[in-house]
């Protein structure tokens, strides 16, 4: 798994982001709403207070009215002293309406004007000192703060002018004297600015926790819905690219990272899917390169082998042919030795041993020349049963025949057909390698001839069967093929078969095959009898 | 006295004729080469000529043309190999008596000789006498 919240690189992590947004604008509401909650608190408590605050000033009127009306100053100055209190009042007082202090309760200050820029003359007119314009909504109280000192409240109420005040006997109010004086009180707050700083508190305490609780809500959501998923497709696309095309992601959600997992999911699947047609067209591009280069190489080889078979020909005609002195004077000599002694000895005897072989070697020479095709050769009447005669003859004289049986049968009649000998001589030699090698070197090889017509003219049929391992089915269509051979590279040239096919065609005859995989194969070779020898 | 030539590269074949043929009563001479022997056949006639037919210098058929020209009564018998057993049906349409092929015995080469003798009425009384010695040996 992966780092879900990366708060060290918060733009490297959706999760983290989505977060400090979402906390950050939740921050900035609940201030909002708790900065507008605190001054509705505030206002309220405010009015509240004013409220009290003119219900004191009222009392206070009704308080002094007596002693104002009979003129007892000394009575009026203590019932004002009484009435303040260090934690509630703080000062009350009275002045008139040019603003000097009549009583209060700070009796130091009786006598001192008071300074027109307060509330006591501000709130009902506009320009104190200058006009006596009236404001249209008078507001006789204001908040202040002394120094360090508690919040306090200056509330003014006017002392209305009553037939009472200008028909006493003292006479000091004419009739038309609107306002006569004012009562001031200057009320302490402290408690209400206790009230509401813990108020204020306790709703900081509320939106921390509400922003605390609901970011820690979202950042589980969101772990749950985006950061667990795309850290799976993280780690599955991982894989992939690591070559693991096995990997899945397992999101089964409906929303949109379950179809993208899903989507991710077939995408891989595809992937394998070409990759393993891409692999099999490969194995299959290697493999026929394979076969191609194993063609190429197996022709070249047969081109050499033919190359190398032709000029071994021509080297052993031409070492044939000078063996063939040497070979004389043995004769010869073995002969006129011969005549020397009795034609019973032991010596004339032994002499008939060594002509007999240097015939021999005589009939080997041969059948080696008829073979090697140096002899200059002219089209003529050949017999197939002396030419097949010669052929067994030489082959059994070979080590590869020296564990084959030749069961020969062939009809006392003679085949003449015009040709090359050492052609024939070809064809039959290749039916007796490739028997040779279907059996291993060792069995029976059947050889025989026979009189046949085909469309009214007279054929001969050469029969070659064998105890061999067979051909298969899929081979057949190819065993005339120049090239085709199932013999290991350099053993064979895929030339013999297809050769001799070329020679009996040429002459007008055919080869047909019948073989039995394990058992063994029989070669037909039918050819047209000469016109002459018929 | 019958004469025969031996025309032949090869000295082992020649020492062959002469061992064959000599104790037969037959008088034997032996040339190397084709030119060797048309040489020697203007010294002396010969009444039968054994002529190799591959030769290094002159070639076996050359000689012969040239001996069926010159000495139209010497016989001509080629001795071949038998990988030139076509070329030597070609010698005898081209006039040569008969052929033998390599490697021959002495019967083989005495019989070819004889039959040069005997058919060809050569030499009159003293070949005949020479014969009845051949046939009592």
């Amino acid at each position: 798994m992966r780092n879900l919240f990366n708060f060290r690189n918060p733009e490297k992590s959706i999760a983290t982001k989505l977060i400090i947004a979402i906390g950050l604008l939740i921050s900035i509401v609940s201030l909002i709403f708790w900065y507008a909650i605190l001054q509705k608190q505030k206002m309220d408590v405010m009015s509240i207070a004013v409220k009290y605050g003119g219900s004191f000033v009222n009392f206070t009127k009704e308080s002094i009215h007596h002693s104002l009306l009979t003129s007892q100053r000394d009575e009026t100055q203590r019932v004002l002293e009484t009435l303040a209190t260090p934690e509630g009042v703080r000062r009350v007082r009275i002045y008139d309406h040019k603003g000097k202090i009549l009583f209060c309760s700070h009796k130091k200050s009786v006598g001192q004007i008071i300074d027109k820029a307060t509330v006591a003359c501000k709130g009902c007119h506009v320009d104190p000192g200058k006009s006596s314009e009236l404001l249209q909504n008078p507001q006789r109280w204001s908040v202040y703060r002394e120094n360090s000192g508690p919040t306090l409240l200056k509330i003014v109420g006017p002392i209305p002018n009553e037939p009472d005040c200008y028909t006493a006997s003292c006479h000091v109010h004419s009739r038309e004297q609107g306002i006569l004086g004012f009562v001031e009180a200057d009320v302490s707050l402290a408690l209400l600015d206790e009230a509401v700083f813990k108020q204020g508190l306790a709703l900081t305490a509320y939106v921390i926790v509400f922003v605390f609780a609901v970011s820690a809500f979202l950042g589980i959501i969101i772990y749950k819905i985006v950061s667990r998923p795309v850290s799976e497709l993280v780690d599955g696309m991982a894989q992939v690219a690591g070559g693991n095309l096995d990997a899945s992601v397992s999101i089964k959600s409906g929303d949109e990272m379950g179809v993208l997992a899903q989507t991710f999911n077939s995408m891989i699947r595809d992937l394998k899917a070409a990759r393993d047609q891409r692999e099999k067209w490969t194995q299959t591009l290697e493999a026929e390169v394979a076969k191609k280069t194993e063609e190429i190489q197996r022709t070249h080889a047969n081109l050499m082998q033919t190359e190398k078979l032709a000029s071994l020909g021509r080297m052993a005609a031409g070492v044939a042919h000078e063996i063939n002195n040497p070979l004389t004077g043995v004769v010869t000599f073995a002969h006129l030795l011969k005549k020397r002694f009795p034609s019973d000895s032991t010596e004339a005897e032994d002499l008939n041993v060594i002509i007999e072989q240097a015939e021999r070697c005589s009939k080997i020479i041969k059948n080696l020349l008829t073979f090697a095709r140096a002899t200059p050769s002219e089209k003529g009447k050949v017999s197939i049963n002396d030419v097949l005669s010669r052929t067994i003859f030489m082959v059994q004289n070979q080590e590869k025949f020296h564990h084959i049986k030749f069961n020969i049968n062939l009809e006392d009649y003679q085949f003449i057909i015009l040709g090359d000998p050492s052609q024939f001589q070809q064809i039959f030699l290749n039916m007796f390698i490739n028997a040779a090698d279907a059996m291993n070197g060792r069995g029976n090889i059947f050889v025989s001839t026979r009189k046949t017509t085909e469309s009214g003219k007279p054929y001969v049929e050469i029969e070659f069967t064998d105890e061999g391992c067979g051909i298969k089915e899929e081979d057949m269509p190819k065993l005339f093929e120049p090239f085709f051979t199932t013999k290991p590279v350099g053993k064979g040239t895929g030339l013999g078969l297809s050769v001799s096919h070329g020679i009996v065609k040429h002459l007008g005859g055919h080869i047909k095959v019948k073989s039995v995989v394990g058992k063994g194969t029989t070669f037909f070779v039918r050819l047209p009898l000469a016109e002459e020898a018929r | 006295m019958k004469k025969v030539l031996v025309i032949d590269d090869e000295a082992i074949v020649r020492t062959s004729c002469e061992r064959a043929l000599t104790p037969e009563g037959y008088e034997v001479k032996a040339v190397s080469s084709g030119k060797e022997g048309v040489e020697l056949l203007q010294k002396e006639s010969f009444a039968l000529v054994l002529l190799d037919l591959k030769m290094p210098d002159m070639d076996g058929i050359e000689v012969l043309n040239k001996i069926n020209e010159t000495w139209p009564d010497t016989k001509v018998v080629m001795i071949t190999g038998y990988s030139t057993v076509e070329t030597a049906v070609q010698a005898l349409r081209l006039g040569a008596y008969n052929f033998i092929e390599k490697p021959f015995t002495p019967d083989t080469l005495l019989a070819a000789v004889t039959e040069v003798f005997e058919k060809t009425n050569q030499g009159g009384a003293e070949d005949r006498d020479i014969k009845r010695d051949s046939g009592n040996p």
